[in-house]
């Protein structure tokens, strides 16, 4: 079906022309292909490099080289399209006749607007950053390894590009399987750990858990419309009629989104298909900032953001508001399970859940800005704490609890680190004038304009404390305060003599900080320049994120950029003629009687203040690092240990995870291992029998009627005489 | 039709029984030389005979008009690659002994003359099945096929091949004496013993009681020479016993015959009855009112093909050893060909043609049978059980050899013997229907011509027996393909005839080549099956002078 003779394309491909022309849609540059193709090209070469067997940084330049070109060639695409809409074709893909007169066309084609370039500058651009950063990182695995690491890595990024700039819905779908599968990959890069293992299979199975809502969607929008190209949707749903020129049916507004609804919840960790993200992160750092915080986490969030004129189609928007609802209920939950874990990475997994929260909450509260422009902020401040978290892992041999961690501030090496922390701390917690704070700011604003949701407004203000709260909880054990460390258990490949950090090949950055401390037997390991180049950049960009509010139109550059693409939400684009997202004026609640928009700046400044202050004063240490109200002497202990037995089960269950895992476990993994035992059972006794009995059955035939040749001739005889007559008599009575 | 009319049509087998006499004298010189021209002569009849067939007219007035020439030009080919294969089966050990002068030459001990004379014996029968135009003369085809193979399973090899040559013997005269009986009953019922005289009084007169348990009676004994159920019992045995370059022969050359006939007798009544209801409103078989054979002898056929197919399959899986394998696997493809009979020509293309699809599995089934049988006739080891019981009887001396035997033998044989394992494989996936070999061809207008007939019920019989005898034909390819060498069994020797690998080569070579001129048989084969028989299918059909008459 795939393979359809050229000549048959070409005509078809003419005959197809004629079809409706795409309004607003101009002809791409054919060199956007090159996007997508050139981190290909570098899955190609770190393959080569593999086969090879490099031993350098090889695969780590060729990388980074190739994910640079991306980029650069983003900026372009951003700079040329401008705020117009371009498609391009680069391969017809799949053509075949799905019904008479009716084609069934995906073609490698590129849809290009706004969206698509604001989540392919932050996508290229952060996985240059990280494939720099991770030059250094996996150093210590040099060889195979890692050349695996940075195939895998590439192939996340083509696949990514993939999703983001596919003009079609099953192209999106081959980019969201190809991310799905790059993180499985780098989720079980270190396949000798059990744990690893288990964590990539999770998250491979919850992931699919996903796609087959998505599927569903695109068989549905399929069903709907007749087409799974981007252009001609768009073009339907703005004339409100389907595929066959009807107006569109009913049920289309709600299914269609609900469906796709349910991919977006598994690949963005949302409500209940979260618990596979805390648990990705025994994949290299590198690999959990960049695909389980800043980009594949996100798609969902694309996912709805470009499907959103039909999320837009039903009037009542009760799909809007089941997304709002899960986004605010997600981020609060796992705050709450933030707040009492003791390894950083996985609180910063969880925060990255919560985050995810906001998004999802903004999309259902129609701030599609406000969703994007979190997403933009996130992936900047995000990744910095993780690469911090992994520079912090990196040099304590795996230590990654924050009670054995302490006072880096004050270590020689790590004042990058530290500095970039308190950056993404303050981003994360909403500190005034960071760019999280604008960003989670429009989101929570805009709860309280849209009718009936001001209740999510009051769950992600708390939820805001609550962060502002465990972000800083981790910066007060870990980066200020006395200076103590236990290493982790983890036998860090540290190269032989330790000196593999001194000469690198890898991302051209030769390092040259190492502590020369050798009292405890173990030195930890401060970041080399790679590290801390990309530490400081990102804490600068994170910082700078917030200057785009001020750019640009009412709602900053991200605004501009939402606005003139699929997903900006207008009057006009709303059936309701714009009504129900009412402001102020029109008589709509407010925030306790006051503009949402103009107060909510100063609440939520508040709000994070005092979480942060609290942190101080129950984690903070004794004197200026700990903004004077903390007391903390020691790594270990701190003031919040009195509080465990007051709070008594709420803290052990929020310690726990809440027993997700352990619920998840009982009602869902214990019944399908009791039926697959039975199925097992049932295969054994009854296929098994009956494939069993086919083969033995000719064979007892056979030693049934063996006993006739018995090489007496006498014997034959009568047989072949006794045969005629029975024969004879047979037809006699039958057909005579 | 007069003799005189009839030497026409007959000239190949003129040309053999010729070369028959001239060989009778040649084996008898006390020259060595002169002994050895026995089986270039015997070649060069059966290329002379073949080409006299494809020079002799095309058409005959008969039911088949154009079976003679194809049916006689694979037999004299297949013939050829059995000349070949049977190198030195008799006297060798006469030959050796002369040779190093510890026996002079005489005449009474040695078999040569005889051999080859009753080789091409046979092979003149099977032609002259093929020209019958009589019962008396299909009778005299038929027994002169078999009486020369009697003599030559007897001393092919010392020892078993004695008990398996007499049991052949009584066994066939059991079975001749039937066919003979029902000859008999189809003269008593019709008067008359030529068979466009027959065809013409059951067109005219319908079929009465004796001529019709006549027809059943000839089928069932002529079962023997093809060897299906009931008349099996023997084949195990027999081809055990001979040596295997006469087994190779007995598994075509009689079938053959066997099959010419079935097609004969079952073109007397032809395939154009159905049920019809008659004015007692019983409903009866009718002329004209269908496309299959009267329905007591499609029965008796059905019966037949799905006994066989299934029995000899069955019971194939129970052996080790690799001869009473391939005996029991020749039962089945009886069977499988009587699904072609069964069918009979329902529509004009090949694959409709169940009598053209019997034609062709008989050339291919040929071709690769003489492959499997050549690769236990090339090879030979010392000692081993089998040999006991014939040194016992013969009194020889232990250090005589003895063919392949066992599935175990051919382990390893890739490694061992390339050119043997290969043959091994390749004959026996093209047996088991293999695609794209020689014997899928053949299988597959079976089955076509089975459904074109409306036989749903035997086809699916053929499908399933198909599907056991995988079962022993891959044992017989992992054998030489995957396993080692096996460590107990004396290592097998190449036997010192060059023509016998040759044979072998050569059939591996046809089951493969063969199939690109696929084509090219397929339309000979079609053109053989056709038929003027039944008035269903012959309505605008160019029907040979004489015989459009038979058509009431």
């Amino acid at each position: 079906m795939i393979g359809v003779a050229p000549a048959l394309n070409g005509v078809i491909g003419a005959l197809a022309q004629e079809g409706p022309a795409h309004a607003a849609t101009a002809a791409g540059p054919a060199w956007a292909a090159l996007i997508p193709a050139l981190p290909l090209l570098g899955v190609v070469l770190c393959t080569l490099c593999a086969v090879f067997r490099v031993k350098n940084r090889l695969p780590a330049v060729l990388t980074v080289a190739c994910l640079a070109g991306a980029f650069g060639l983003t900026v372009w695409m951003f700079l040329t399209t401008g705020h117009g809409t371009a498609v391009t074709t680069s391969l017809d893909w799949i053509r075949f006749h799905a019904a008479p007169g009716h084609e069934f066309v995906s073609s490698w084609g590129f849809f290009i607007d706004p969206l698509t370039c604001l989540w392919m500058l932050f996508v290229t651009g952060l996985a240059t950053l990280i494939a720099i950063y991770a030059g250094e990182y996996m150093a210590g695995d040099a060889g195979a390894g890692y050349s695996r690491f940075f195939a895998a890595f590439n192939l996340f990024v083509f696949s990514m590009a993939c999703l983001v700039m596919a003009d079609s819905l099953v192209l999106l779908f081959l980019g969201w399987e190809g991310v799905g599968l790059c993180s499985y990959l780098l989720i079980g890069y270190f396949y000798k750990r059990p744990a690893a293992v288990a964590a990539a299979k999770k998250a491979f199975i919850m992931n699919r858990i996903g796609d087959v809502g998505l599927m569903m969607g695109i068989t549905s929008t399929w069903v709907v419309f007749g087409t799974v190209e981007y252009a001609p949707i768009f073009d339907m749903i703005s004339r409100g009629v389907d595929g066959a020129g009807n107006a569109l049916p009913e049920w289309a507004g709600w299914v269609i989104p609900s469906l796709f609804t349910i991919g977006a919840f598994g690949k963005s960790a949302q409500l209940f298909l979260y618990v596979w993200l805390p648990d990705a992160m025994e994949g290299p750092t590198p690999v959990s900032a960049l695909i389980h915080a800043a980009t594949m986490v996100t798609a969902g969030v694309y996912l709805i953001a470009r499907m959103y004129p039909m999320y837009v189609l039903d009037g009542t928007h009760w799909v809007l508001t089941l997304i709002a609802w899960s986004g605010a209920i997600t981020a609060l939950w796992s705050a709450t399970i933030g707040m009492a874990q003791f390894d950083i990475k996985r609180i910063m997994a969880y925060s990255t859940v919560s985050q995810l929260g906001y998004m999802f909450a903004g999309l259902g509260v129609l701030t599609t800005t406000g969703a994007a422009f979190h997403v933009f902020t996130h992936a900047f401040f995000k990744a910095t704490l993780f690469l911090c978290c992994g520079a912090v892992m990196h040099g304590f041999a795996g230590q990654l609890d924050l009670r054995r961690v302490s006072g880096l501030w004050s270590m020689r090496g790590w004042a990058v680190v530290t500095i970039a922390m308190l950056v993404g701390c303050l981003n994360l917690a909403g500190f005034p004038f960071t760019a999280g704070f604008f960003s989670k700011d429009m989101i929570i604003a805009e709860c309280y304009v849209t009718p009936g949701m001001a209740p999510v407004g009051w769950v992600l203000l708390l939820t805001a404390g609550l962060t502002a709260y465990y972000t800083f909880r981790v910066f007060f054990r870990v980066f200020v305060g006395p200076a103590e460390f236990e290493p982790g258990d983890e036998a860090h490949a540290h190269g032989p003599a330790g000196d593999d950090h001194g000469h690198a090949a890898g991302a051209g950055t030769p390092s040259s900080v190492d502590s020369t401390d050798h009292s405890h037997g173990f030195h930890p390991h401060a970041p080399g320049l790679a590290i801390n180049f990309v530490l400081g950049l990102l804490a600068v960009l994170s910082l700078a994120a917030a200057a785009t509010y001020f750019v640009g139109g009412e709602h900053g550059w991200v605004g501009e950029m939402v606005h003139h693409s699929t997903a900006g939400v207008s009057g006009a684009a709303l059936p309701g003629g714009g009504a129900v997202h009412a402001d102020l004026e029109t008589g709509a609640p407010g925030f306790l009687g006051y503009n949402p928009h103009a107060v909510m700046y100063y609440v939520s400044a508040a709000v994070g203040l005092i979480g942060i202050l609290i942190a101080a004063f129950l984690h903070g240490p004794r004197g200026v690092g700990g903004l004077l109200i903390g007391s903390r002497r020691h790594a270990a202990t701190s003031r919040a240990d009195a509080l465990l037995p007051v709070l008594g089960p709420v803290a052990r269950g929020a310690q726990h995870k809440w027993y997700v895992d352990e619920v998840y476990d009982f009602l869902i993994i214990r019944p399908i291992w009791v039926i697959a035992h039975l199925f097992h059972l049932f295969d054994k006794l009854i296929v098994d029998g009956l494939v069993g009995l086919a083969g033995w059955l000719p064979r007892g035939m056979g030693g049934a009627i063996r006993p006739t040749q018995s090489g007496h001739l006498h014997g034959y005889a009568v047989g072949m005489a006794g045969g005629v007559a029975v024969l004879l008599l047979v037809v006699l009575l039958v057909a005579w | 039709m007069s003799i005189i009319e009839k030497v026409q049509y007959i000239w190949p087998e003129i040309a053999m029984f010729i070369a028959t006499c001239v060989v009778m004298v040649l084996g008898l010189s006390p020259s060595l030389a002169i002994r050895r021209l026995c089986s270039p002569v015997c070649g060069a009849a059966l290329v002379i005979a073949g080409l006299l067939a494809v020079m002799g007219p095309d058409t005959a007035p008969a039911a088949l008009p154009h079976l003679m020439p194809y049916a006689k030009v694979i037999v004299a080919g297949v013939g050829l690659l059995l000349l070949l294969l049977l190198a030195g089966t008799v006297d060798r050990e006469e030959e050796s002994l002369i040779a190093t002068g510890r026996a002079r030459f005489n005449p009474l001990r040695t078999n040569r003359a005889e051999f080859y004379a009753f080789f091409l014996f046979s092979l003149t029968g099977v032609m002259l099945c093929a020209s019958a135009s009589d019962l008396i003369w299909l009778f005299l085809a038929l027994e002169l096929t078999s009486l020369p193979t009697y003599i030559m399973v007897t001393v092919s090899t010392r020892g078993r091949s004695h008990e398996a040559g007499v049991k052949y013997f009584f066994l066939g005269a059991l079975g001749a004496a039937t066919f003979l009986y029902g000859f008999a009953m189809l003269y008593g019922g019709t008067g008359t013993t030529d068979l466009s005289g027959i065809r013409q009084h059951f067109a005219e007169h319908g079929i009465n009681s004796i001529a019709m348990l006549g027809l059943l009676l000839s089928v069932l004994g002529i079962g023997f020479k093809i060897a299906a159920v009931p008349m099996h019992f023997y084949t195990p045995d027999v081809y055990e016993g001979a040596a295997a370059p006469v087994s190779a022969f007995l598994a075509f050359v009689p079938k053959t015959a066997g099959f010419l006939a079935i097609m004969l007798i079952a073109s007397l009544p032809g395939w154009g009855y159905g049920p019809v209801a008659g004015a007692d409103g019983v409903i009866r078989d009718g002329l004209g009112a269908g496309a299959s054979l009267p329905e007591a002898l499609r029965l008796t056929l059905w019966v037949m093909a799905a006994l066989t197919m299934t029995v000899g399959n069955v019971l194939a899986l129970w052996q080790n050893s690799v001869k009473r394998i391939l005996a029991y696997s020749s039962i089945a493809h009886s069977g499988y060909m009587l699904v072609g009979i069964i069918a009979g020509p329902v529509g004009e293309r090949f694959i409709d043609n169940g009598l053209a699809a019997v034609l062709f599995y008989l050339l291919a089934y040929g071709v690769m049978n003489v492959g499997t049988f050549a690769v236990l006739a090339c090879l030979e080891k010392s000692g081993g059980a089998a040999l006991q019981s014939g040194a016992r009887s013969t009194g020889l001396e232990t250090g005589a050899t003895t063919e392949i035997e066992t599935v175990d033998d051919l382990r390893g044989l890739c490694r061992t013997h390339p050119a043997m394992g290969w043959t091994m494989v390749l004959c026996s996936l093209s047996l088991l229907g293999f695609p794209p070999l020689l014997g899928f061809m053949g299988k597959f207008p079976l089955f076509t011509a089975g459904i074109a007939a409306g036989e749903i019920p035997l086809v699916i019989v053929l499908g399933i027996n198909s599907a056991i005898a995988a079962f022993y034909y891959l044992r017989l390819v992992a054998a030489p393909l995957l396993e080692d060498p096996s460590p107990a069994s004396p290592p097998a020797t190449p036997t010192p005839f060059p023509a016998r690998p040759m044979a072998a080569l050569l059939s591996a070579a046809s089951v493969l080549i063969l199939v690109g001129f696929a084509g090219v048989l397929m339309k000979q084969s079609a053109k053989a099956g056709e038929t003027v028989v039944s008035p269903g299918h012959t309505a605008g059909r160019g029907a040979s002078d004489g015989v459009a008459a038979w058509n009431p």
